[in-house]
């Protein structure tokens, strides 16, 4: 809202002697410097990095007990309070109560803060008034050194108040053209993390770029290469426990590699392949007790205040045994992870992607016949079949269907989505958007059908636990309306499911779907219309599900 | 986003005074503030140094001509802006009887800021009229300043006696009733204010003292929680927000 400009300070002379140029020529009145001890703090996707803010532990140099949390952007002061000197903020419910830190408590959500850069700063300030004394604009010089000793680049920051712009344009023209003043976007923190060679933050998506023209197996090798390395970015992070999401993104990463592997029939070296898609399979199981674990937790707040007040703290007990389940599965993970095994398939997992070891002269021929066809052909042909199986089994389901009816078609649904995530690059992003758009609709109605009744049926088993531990009746009795209020949920899903599909399953659509692959394959086939029935056929499990 | 309104049918009860502290605290404890200083004569404006101008007038904002987010000025303190007080507000309530539903109008100026603030603060003019409607229509509370004595307490009751007359403009308006200049030298503040709390259980426990402190406002043109937040009028906002806050 407010107009803000931040500048690296240019050349021989001292940023301060310059801020006071500034401030003769322009009426500013300085205000004292102050030096402050920083510890910059964010998530380890970097989330407010990403939207440009900053969160710091600032501690006065000269009163050391004087500390405070305070979370900046645009020059602008978004939260701040009081800290005990040492604080370390970690997740969203160690932050100071108000609603200021409840914006931060939502950007953060479960990550945990982690310390990113520490400066000792100088911060000299400046305002500049207008004829009644008033602030109109707020500059200042922040000069900053590492722990070390070494100094950073020196920062003009200028914020013009809110409704106070036209007040401060000829002071903005002034350091746009000054010759000491070079416009930047890096803040403190960014400058100190580049100076000291800090770890990019994780990549919240994957962000591919693959080479339509490239051949079949160099693209899929290329996926496999950057799901390895979301994998080994989370992997420590998972082992530790840092946050939760640290084990979903790894195990997103399983999944996609699974799906890709799975999508490498004819591309990959079939030996290869079957002896991965073992390995991962197993990797991804080992993680799901977990995961199942941190959803649970995750899903708490939800669960309470989803009910009467008054069951709150009948909550308690669940809380204590979800808790405790969390780290026994987590040890067991931790335990996993640092297994023979999973050396081992990592090992050979770097060896395969390089071309290296024993699978170096892994030999396409017959057995991989499309690994030197354009990859962009082979993608599309995978996409379009995904697309007529996702249509052919969602028009099997109708109100009499069993439940894991919906639950196979979200793994159909599922199996689109990585695809079109893993090779979107190669298509026209405005197309894949508008094929993206309706799936997503439709596996949020799947994920909330399935999540609801799996929460259902692990409540109704830890209330028996809990039940035969002598639990407090009011605590069986919250369960129970834990229980009830999921299935209001999973009954809400369902109704939704019809119009979601019937979204997904139209014309337009299977136009967008079309538009997408049309032109990659050299002998496209156009094997579906909208509205015609399914010609392929089903497996005898699936027809048991839909109730045919 | 709440909206508080510092209300009294009387004026001189330190409505200005609590508006731009409680905002300065409120801001102060990390919540997004706004100040709309709604009395023409723009004593909260002129504590916050802004200059009591609006262009086109509280006709153009009320008529939707121009949009609040437009005309708001930025204080000197974080997280606190100001609407600030427009001479045309002395003519407000025949701006609003121009207008479609009067009564909402307020509320639906103030809901174009809706996710940019957490408090709203509207420090009005004294009286009962059709702006004074407007406001308990778009106030969640009244903030009620009450000086111990027996005129304003009066005040206090016809303001009762209006909201339980007429429900259909008050809605779900919650009366916060505090005092406020309060002299505990005085026998007789001392011995209203002890009747008025047997009378009244529901005002807020905090009080406002009378204070050279507050009167320096005017000189130095700050909030006296920013001036001199350690000073006994300052804690007095400080415990009167928490007051507030447990209310609401």
């Amino acid at each position: 809202m407010t107009e803000f400009h931040r500048f690296v300070v240019d050349g021989p002379s001292d940023p301060a002697d310059t801020l006071a140029g500034l401030a003769e020529q322009f009426h500013l009145r300085e205000n004292e410097a102050e030096e402050f001890d920083r510890r910059f703090l964010d998530t380890a996707d970097g989330r407010l990095h990403a939207e440009q803010s900053t969160l710091e532990v600032r501690s006065s140099v000269e009163f050391p007990l004087m500390c405070s949390l305070v979370w900046m952007r645009g020059g602008q002061v978004l939260a701040s309070a009081r800290v005990e000197p040492g604080a370390t903020p970690g997740l969203a419910d160690s932050l100071p109560a108000g609603p200021a830190f409840d914006r931060l408590r939502g950007l953060i959500e479960m990550r945990r803060l982690l310390p990113v850069a520490t400066v000792r700063s100088r911060l000299s300030a400046c305002s500049h008034l207008d004829s009644e004394e008033k602030t109109t604009a707020r500059v200042q010089v922040d000069v900053s050194a590492l722990p070390d000793g070494r100094p950073l680049p020196a920062l003009l920051e200028v914020r013009a108040v809110r409704g106070y712009e036209d007040e401060t344009s000829a002071l903005l023209r002034a350091m746009r053209t000054h010759e000491a003043f070079d416009p930047t976007d890096l803040s403190t923190a960014d400058l100190a993390r580049e100076m000291t060679g800090a770890a990019p933050y994780l990549p919240g998506k994957l962000s591919l770029e693959l080479d339509p023209r490239a051949t079949a197996d160099e693209v899929w090798r290329e996926v496999l290469r950057e799901l390895h390395d979301v994998m080994t970015a989370n992997f420590q992070g998972t082992v530790e426990d840092i946050d939760s999401e640290y084990l979903h993104d790894f195990r997103v990463a399983v999944r996609r590699t699974r799906s890709v592997l799975q999508e490498g029939r004819g591309v990959l070296d079939p030996a290869a392949r079957d002896h991965f898609r073992a390995g991962f399979k197993w990797l991804g199981d080992i993680t799901t007790p977990t995961r199942d674990a941190d959803v649970h937790l995750l899903d708490h707040p939800t669960m309470i205040s989803a009910l009467s007040p008054e069951y709150g703290d009948a909550l308690v007990p669940l809380h204590e045994l979800l808790l405790a389940r969390q780290r026994s599965c987590q040890a067991q993970l931790a335990q996993d992870l640092r297994s023979m095994r999973r050396a081992q398939l990592g090992a050979e997992w770097t060896e395969f992607l390089a071309g290296a070891g024993p699978w170096a002269d892994a030999a396409y021929g017959d057995d991989a016949p499309d690994a030197h066809r354009p990859a962009r052909e082979v993608a599309a042909q995978r996409i379009e079949r995904a697309h007529s199986r996702l249509v052919r089994d969602g028009r099997t389901i109708d109100d009499a269907s069993e439940p894991e009816a919906l639950h196979d078609l979200r793994k159909d649904a599922k199996r689109l989505r990585y695809l079109l995530e893993c090779f979107g690059s190669l298509f026209p992003p405005e197309e894949l958007a508008v094929a993206v758009r309706p799936l997503k609709s439709l596996q949020d109605v799947l994920g909330e059908f399935q999540d609801t009744e799996v929460q259902a049926h692990a409540l109704a088993q830890f209330g028996r636990q809990l039940d035969a531990e002598g639990a407090d009746t009011d605590t069986i009795l919250a369960m129970g309306g834990a229980i009830e209020q999921l299935s209001v949920r999973q009954a809400r899903a369902r109704r939704e499911f019809a119009s979601r599909f019937g979204s997904f399953d139209s014309p337009a659509v299977a136009g967008a779907y079309a538009s997408l692959t049309r032109g990659a394959t050299s002998k496209q086939k156009q094997k579906q219309k909208p509205g015609a029935k399914p010609k392929q056929k089903m497996t005898s499990k699936r027809k048991r599900r839909s109730g045919r | 986003m709440k909206i508080l309104a510092t209300y009294n049918i009387k004026g001189g009860v330190g409505k200005t005074a609590s508006a731009v502290n409680l905002a300065h605290v409120a801001a102060g404890r990390g919540n997004r503030v706004l100040l709309w200083d709604l009395d023409p004569q723009g004593a909260a404006t002129f504590y916050f140094r802004v200059k009591p101008k609006v262009k086109g007038g509280g006709e153009a904002l009320l008529s939707g001509r121009r949009e609040l987010g437009d005309v708001i000025k930025g204080s000197d303190y974080d997280n606190l802006d100001i609407v600030p007080a427009d001479f045309s507000y002395r003519h407000l309530d025949l701006m609003l009887d121009d207008a479609r539903k009067p009564l909402a109008r307020l509320r639906k100026v103030l809901s174009t800021v809706a996710d940019e603030y957490d408090y709203v603060f509207l420090d009005c003019a004294p009286s009962i009229s059709l702006t004074s409607e407007s406001v308990f229509r778009a106030a969640d509370a009244l903030l009620v300043p009450v000086i111990p004595t027996t005129l304003s307490i009066r005040t206090f009751d016809q303001l009762d006696r209006f909201v339980d007359e007429n429900p259909d403009i008050v809605r779900k308006l919650r009366i916060l009733g505090f005092f406020s200049m309060a002299d505990s030298r005085k026998r007789l503040h001392r011995e209203l204010m002890e009747e008025l709390r047997q009378q009244r259980p529901e005002l807020l426990p905090s009080q406002v003292p009378m204070d050279t402190d507050i009167e320096r406002m005017g000189v130095h043109r700050q909030p006296v929680t920013a001036m001199f937040p350690k000073s006994r009028p300052a804690r007095a906002y400080q415990s009167l927000w928490d007051d507030i806050l447990e209310r609401l």
